[in-house]
């Protein structure tokens, strides 16, 4: 599975962070480390990769199953 | 998500007058003291039945409440631009508020330097200032057995919050700041402008004073050291005044309104009372579905930069169009159960912080606050109900909000 965050529309939310800190993280100023990438997600964080993305107030981030 | 909301009938126009007094459809008003009372029941209609309203007040505008719609428009600020201003019939010659009425790029340079101030790690550093805050405002009435919650807490705390960790002015100018900017929302109308003038008058003051002390690294400084614009130019400084107002309006009000409906929710709900009190790691999820059912922006507004078409409505350039923010974090296409308040949500998208590049900039320090007075409060005072023979009072414009809210304990 892989997940992609729109670099336009992450607008610095913070909710995939606050509900899956273990696979979401947030630069200094609260947008996304992954802001216009694409990345892997590990197996065992797929529940919390899925979770991260319907929390997204601006439905940045697509969940990409393989 | 099953769309069962348009399986019923659309009322006749005869049926909305009877029922909200005017054809909320096609003639809305959200100044009508009757959407005050039927708040709730007219953002429902509007979502299952009419996705573009439209209302006739001064030169007129669309009303969009719809999630997959009003989230598309806050993101298309090609199309929908705030560089005409975010509120509708705006008077002639109003100076722009700024970074909050204009458009990316120049929108983008103001808040990228402003971003980091408000940002979950620096907001984090006040985290104990509003627990102390907190404490020092329960402890003037704890002992009465009851508040008048608005004015003896949540009217003074986001004040105290902003103004003390975000702009640094003296404790002393506090009293007179708050009171200004809570004067200048909820005065009769016709005397809000003196009130904001002279809290518009205080922060030019204040940025003049600051310029010429020592910088402190804080919001206040990067406003003065300004930014760059897109044409080369340097914002001039009636810009820099402009961005300290926008950012001092942003907070305050709003913020009080989401405290004062989750004070009230737990007044009247003890099993989530006694829930969050028994568990305060569930707050900040808790505070998330405060935030979704309690919108204190009604709607805010967008200018046409082109003929567009939404939900089957033809606008036109120059149309002028309002985000129902309010509506479209309960629109049931994308909340489950969207008219119940359940703080056990897993996630709660919603769209009281708006959407696309206008995302309040305060939420982090808004989340925080709250998080903080809910927790702190039922610490102290950990059952509370609403004082019997009362009920909550409010207002409702495009903002909306909570003027009266006797508890007791």
């Amino acid at each position: 599975m892989r997940v992609s965050v729109d670099g336009k529309n992450c607008c610095g939310h913070a909710r995939c962070w606050t509900v899956a800190k273990e696979f979401y993280g947030v630069d200094d100023i609260g947008y996304s480390i992954h802001r216009g990438k694409t990345v892997d997600v590990p197996p065992e964080l797929e529940k919390a990769a899925r979770l991260g993305a319907r929390a997204c107030p601006d439905r940045a981030i697509t969940i990409i199953e393989d | 998500m099953t769309d069962n909301t348009t399986a019923d009938k659309a009322p006749s126009v005869e049926e909305l007058k009877a029922r909200f007094g005017r054809d909320i459809f096609n003639d809305f008003d959200y100044d009508d003291p009757r959407f005050n009372e039927q708040f709730t029941d007219v953002l429902e209609e509007h979502l299952a039945h009419c996705p573009v309203a439209r209302s006739n007040v001064g030169t007129g505008f669309w009303w969009v409440s719809r999630n997959d719609d009003v989230r598309r428009l806050a993101q298309d600020w090609e199309t929908f631009s705030s560089a005409k201003g975010y509120m509708p019939n705006r008077p002639e010659g109003l100076p722009f508020l700024y970074p909050e009425e204009s458009d990316p790029p120049r929108h983008t340079a103001w808040r990228t330097v402003l971003n980091p101030h408000l940002s979950p790690v620096t907001v984090a550093n006040y985290e104990k200032s509003i627990a102390d805050d907190t404490h020092e405002l329960i402890d003037r009435f704890i002992g009465n057995g009851g508040c008048e919650f608005i004015t003896e807490f949540g009217s003074i705390l986001p004040g105290w919050a902003f103004f003390k960790n975000i702009l640094g002015v003296p404790i002393e100018d506090l009293a007179m700041l708050v009171d200004g900017v809570e004067m200048g929302t909820f005065a009769p109308p016709e005397e809000r402008q003196v009130h904001m003038g002279k809290v518009f008058a205080y922060l030019e003051n204040y940025l003049k004073e600051r310029a010429k002390l020592p910088p402190r690294g804080d919001m206040v400084d990067t406003i003065l050291k300004g930014v760059k614009y897109e044409d080369g130019s340097e914002a001039p400084w009636e810009h820099k005044v402009s961005v300290l107002v926008d950012i001092t309006f942003g907070g305050i009000a709003t913020t009080t309104y989401v405290m004062a409906s989750a004070i009230k929710h737990m007044a009247e709900n003890p099993a989530d009372r006694d829930f969050l009190a028994a568990n305060p790691d569930a707050m900040a999820q808790a505070v998330e579905e405060f935030a979704r059912a309690y919108p204190p922006i009604v709607g805010i507004g967008r200018s046409c930069t082109r003929d567009v078409e939404v939900a089957g409505t033809k606008m036109k350039e120059g149309d002028y169009v309002m985000l129902a923010y309010s509506a479209s974090s309960r629109d049931p296409r994308a909340v489950e159960n969207a008219t119940t308040v359940n703080i056990h949500r897993e996630t709660v998208p919603h769209n009281t912080f708006g959407a696309g590049p206008h995302r309040c900039i305060g939420s982090n320090l808004a989340r925080l606050e709250i998080r903080i007075v809910l927790q702190e409060w039922l610490k102290r005072i950990p059952k509370f109900s609403i004082k019997p023979g009362t009920e909550a009072v409010y207002i409702t414009g495009f903002l909306r909000s909570m003027r009266q809210l006797d508890i007791v304990w």
